[in-house]
């Protein structure tokens, strides 16, 4: 039974791809559950009352590698406040495995899970395009942020601005979001064709 | 492992700037998998000598290798614009040529960009003095398969200041020079769409209509104000537009990009879109949120009201001989016979709705009244009408037999005649559009398949409804003086105003097809009069003759049709009649004699249309109004539908109709908001409404 409803979900997530299923700033985000690179269930709804950053990634992806070579992502979420903020990756490229996940997250050396979501469902009912494609949630469950991490697409800006972390920290300031999207760059998304 | 051990070691390549070669050359490659290069920039000049003063034209080449390609100046929903920056002279913006579009996941992430191979570039005038010319450029590129490898990419070329003397690169300038999308001033662009709190979707309106997008790929969106993504997808002729709107601009919804257009004719063009947000004025906005319930009210009463619209005329003779018929009924018959109609009429209806739906399926649109655009319907209709008047001269029968006239009345058949009858009163009662009828039919042509259809049968039961009624007020046929040969004669004299309607749509042939076709619709009448008394004298012969009646009769009309007398095609040069001195409406004049600060009267109107010829001759050619309209400069301008027309059914969409009359009158002041003028026009309604115009002027005066 609960198969064939995912299956369902499924062939809807399909059904409304392209603009239909992109999750929308200001309203709920849709609600997931995934198993981490260990194996862990993770769902949305398990972290009510904290905020979430969803950061899409795909390691072979040079302008995630780029990133965490620049240590973005990680500066980012260790410079918020880490009791508040829960930081998921989530990984929707075909060809990922959770070994690919364990392997890279080791090399890089940071803590928060990367969601194994090889089907593409979770990335397509964000409507993520991109690696890195970054969404924030309140701990109402209201998507506040989509969109890119900065605005310096290239790597070529003496000062950048990170969306995220202003993002968070107007956030928990209580605060409403002053940029609420930014383009989104980086590579497609590897999806199941 | 491995995977991962080349992926460092591309890493390694990728990140640092690629460029291979020493600084100072012309040609570079960059984006390496390994030690193969994914793209190939050249600098090219399209002279090999530069004449000081003279223009030039210099880019870069970009070679992709297969599978592999780069981005437009907007990337789409992925991926990185690519980045050309010039120097050495004073360069013009950088020319795009058309860009390609990339589905990927099965559509779900779409960008644009160029495979194989594209040439970017600009004009220059070279500089005075100096002995030779240094052109450099930078490229920063992404280049993408499933991968994507940044690349930046440096290149210089010097050539020696002379006379201008095309190079050998000269013609691949000439190659992509036309693919680059023109800023067209003769084109307008506009967005028709509803803006909902998250989504926009319309469809991209081009006037003139003679152009449209030329099918999949042919509309490219760039980065546009108020929305965040945005997406063109092609159906038929429509261009149809669908948006998610940025939370963060306050912008008003605008749509850039550029297509690729194709005419008519064939020909093909590449240009610049900017489309504005045309807002749908709060006539549609009322139609298409008025509820289901209300609309069939109002369909009802449109119904009804449509037998007091001059539209009415041609089958006056049709309902009069229906109701001195039922002289001869008994109440039960008389019942019976109203029934019959209201089938017809309601049957009718309904076929007419399907077409609608067919129509729409097809990708057509369509409005009310459309089969009257058909020649071949127009044809039809005047056979029918002709056979029906020689009827009723008694030159054939229908639904008796010859021998017994009066004695084997059979019921049943005479039930046949009152369906027919309900039937044309649909077919040529219906062109026009009424009061109420408007909004109606205007909802139901926005509205789903089953919408339309039961609009249409409520519309249907309105319009039979009055006949009914009154066949069945009880004493109103007892009032009719008894059956006898009066009725004889009666009905051979409304047999004559039935052949005025044959003359009458004879004239709308003319004006849909031209004079060549509408005499052919005379002969083929002809052929059609001598097929009905041919089928009149097998009715009244015995044995061989009534054979020979029938083979004559049907030989005939075969010979006729096959002969080519129907016309079929609309001849967009006949010339449209007109009652009145007016302009031709477009949206370019109407937008043209408001900006010189004169208000407009536009008529949409067409040639099958008794109730605007009505109006137009009782009231807008009258001399009072003529007048007025002088005295207070009004630009008379004049939309006719007689023919298939896009743009004019899409304008009467705007306003929540589906179908002709329609009056518009704009003010200079309030060019988004012309008042919507009745359907059926009386001298005081114009003259108020022209008052109110300088009334209103007046007072906004003070303010200028």
């Amino acid at each position: 039974m609960k198969k064939t409803l995912s299956l369902c979900t499924f062939a809807l997530a399909l059904a409304f791809s392209g603009l239909a299923a992109a999750a929308t700033v200001g309203q709920p985000a849709p609600a997931f559950e995934l198993k981490d690179e260990e194996g862990k269930e993770h769902s949305l709804s398990q972290y009510r009352g904290k905020f979430v950053v969803l950061e899409w990634v795909n390691p072979e992806c040079p302008y995630v590698k780029r990133h965490y070579d620049a240590k973005t992502m990680q500066t980012t979420w260790e410079g918020s406040d880490k009791e508040k903020v829960v930081w998921l990756s989530i990984d929707s490229t075909a060809h990922n495995t959770p070994e690919k996940s364990r392997e890279w997250k080791k090399a890089q050396g940071f803590s928060y899970p990367v969601l194994q979501d090889p089907e593409g469902k979770v990335g397509k009912l964000y409507g993520a395009k991109t690696t890195p494609h970054m969404y924030v949630i309140d701990p109402e469950g209201i998507l506040r942020f989509a969109g890119g991490i900065d605005d310096d697409p290239r790597g070529n800006k003496e000062t950048k601005k990170n969306y995220v972390q202003a993002a968070l920290a107007e956030l928990l300031a209580g605060k409403e979001v002053s940029v609420k999207t930014s383009q989104p760059y980086g590579c497609t998304v590897k999806y199941k064709e | 492992m491995t995977a991962l051990l080349r992926s460092l070691a591309l890493l390694a390549l990728v990140l640092a700037p690629t460029a291979a070669f020493a600084e100072g050359s012309a040609l570079a490659r960059g984006a390496f998998e390994g030690d193969e290069p994914r793209v190939e920039a050249e600098l090219v000049l399209d002279v090999d000598e530069a004449a000081p003063g003279q223009p030039f034209r210099a880019g870069v080449v970009f070679r992709m290798a297969e599978d592999w390609h780069i981005y437009w100046r907007h990337s789409g929903e992925a991926g990185l614009e690519t980045e050309l920056r010039l120097g050495g002279a004073e360069f013009s913006p950088l020319r795009w040529p058309f860009p390609e579009t990339f589905d990927t996941a099965g559509g779900f992430i779409r960008t644009y960009g160029y495979s194989n191979e594209v040439l970017l570039f600009s004009e220059a005038v070279a500089p005075e003095g100096g002995e030779e010319l240094r052109i450099s450029a930078t490229a920063d590129v992404l280049v993408c398969k499933v991968d994507c490898i940044p690349a930046l990419l440096e290149l210089e070329r010097t050539v020696p200041v002379g006379e201008k003397r095309p190079s050998s690169a000269a013609p691949l300038f000439d190659a992509y020079a036309p693919r680059v999308p023109e800023v067209a001033e003769d084109l307008r662009f506009s967005l028709l769409a509803q803006a909902e709190a998250e989504r926009i979707e319309g469809r991209l309106r081009i006037e003139p209509a003679a152009w449209r997008v030329d099918g999949e790929g042919a509309f490219v969106p760039d980065r546009s104000p108020g929305f965040e993504t945005l997406r063109g997808r092609p159906e038929g002729d429509i261009l149809h537009i669908e948006g998610k709107a940025s939370l963060e601009a306050a912008d008003r919804p605008r749509v850039r990009g550029v297509a690729r257009l194709v005419s008519a004719q064939g020909e093909t063009r590449y240009v610049e879109v900017d489309a504005p947000l045309e807002e749908a004025p709060p006539a549609a906005t009322v139609a298409t949120s008025a509820s289901l319930p209300w609309i069939l009210l109002l369909a009802f009463g449109g119904g009804a009201l449509l037998n007091l619209m001059p539209c009415v005329f041609p089958v006056l003779a049709v309902k009069v001989y229906g109701f001195t018929r039922m002289a001869q009924e008994s109440r039960r018959g008389i019942a019976l016979h109203a029934l019959a109609y209201a089938v017809g009429v309601i049957g009718s209806l309904l076929l007419l709705a399907l077409a609608v739906v067919a129509a729409r399926a097809a990708g057509m649109s369509v409005g009310w009244g459309f089969q009257f655009q058909h020649p071949i319907f127009v044809a039809l209709v005047s056979a029918v009408v002709v056979a029906f008047a020689l009827n009723l001269f008694g030159v054939f029968y229908v639904g008796l037999g010859s021998q017994d006239l009066v004695a084997r009345v059979d019921a049943s058949r005479g039930l046949v005649r009152s369906a027919g009858e309900g039937v044309l009163a649909v077919v040529l009662a219906t062109p026009c559009s009424a009061p109420l009828l408007g909004t109606a039919v205007g909802f139901a042509f926005a509205a789903p398949a089953w919408t339309i259809v039961l609009v249409f049968a409520v519309l249907g039961l309105g319009l039979a409804a009055p006949f009914c009624l009154l066949v069945l007020f009880p004493g109103s046929t007892a009032r009719l003086p008894r059956p006898g040969v009066w009725m004889e004669h009666f009905k051979q004299g409304l047999g004559f105003a039935l052949l005025g309607t044959a003359a009458w749509l004879v004239w709308v042939m003319g004006g849909l097809a031209g004079v060549d076709a509408m005499a052919r619709l005379v002969a083929f009448l002809l052929v059609v009069a001598f097929a009905c008394w041919a089928v009149g004298l097998a009715q009244r012969a015995t044995g061989l003759g009534r054979w020979l009646g029938w083979v004559g009769a049907t030989g005939a009309l075969v010979l006729a049709v096959g002969a080519g007398l129907v016309p079929t095609a609309t001849d967009d040069s006949a010339v449209p009649s007109r009652s009145l001195e007016a302009g031709a409406w477009s949206p370019e004049a109407v937008r043209q004699a408001l900006h010189e600060g004169k208000p407009v009267f536009v008529d949409f109107t067409a040639d099958w249309c008794l109730t605007c010829k009505f109006n137009e001759r009782t009231v807008l050619a009258s001399q009072r109004v003529r007048s007025a309209f002088r005295e207070k400069g009004v630009e008379f301008l004049v939309a006719d539908w007689t023919r298939r027309d896009e743009t004019i059914r899409s304008e009467l969409a705007r306003y929540g109709k589906a179908g002709v009359p329609m009056y518009l009158l704009y003010a200079p002041q309030r060019p988004g908001e012309p008042e919507v003028l009745p359907e059926l026009l009386t001298e005081p309604i114009v003259l108020d409404s022209l008052e109110r115009l300088t009334s209103s002027s007046i007072a906004k005066e003070p303010n200028r």
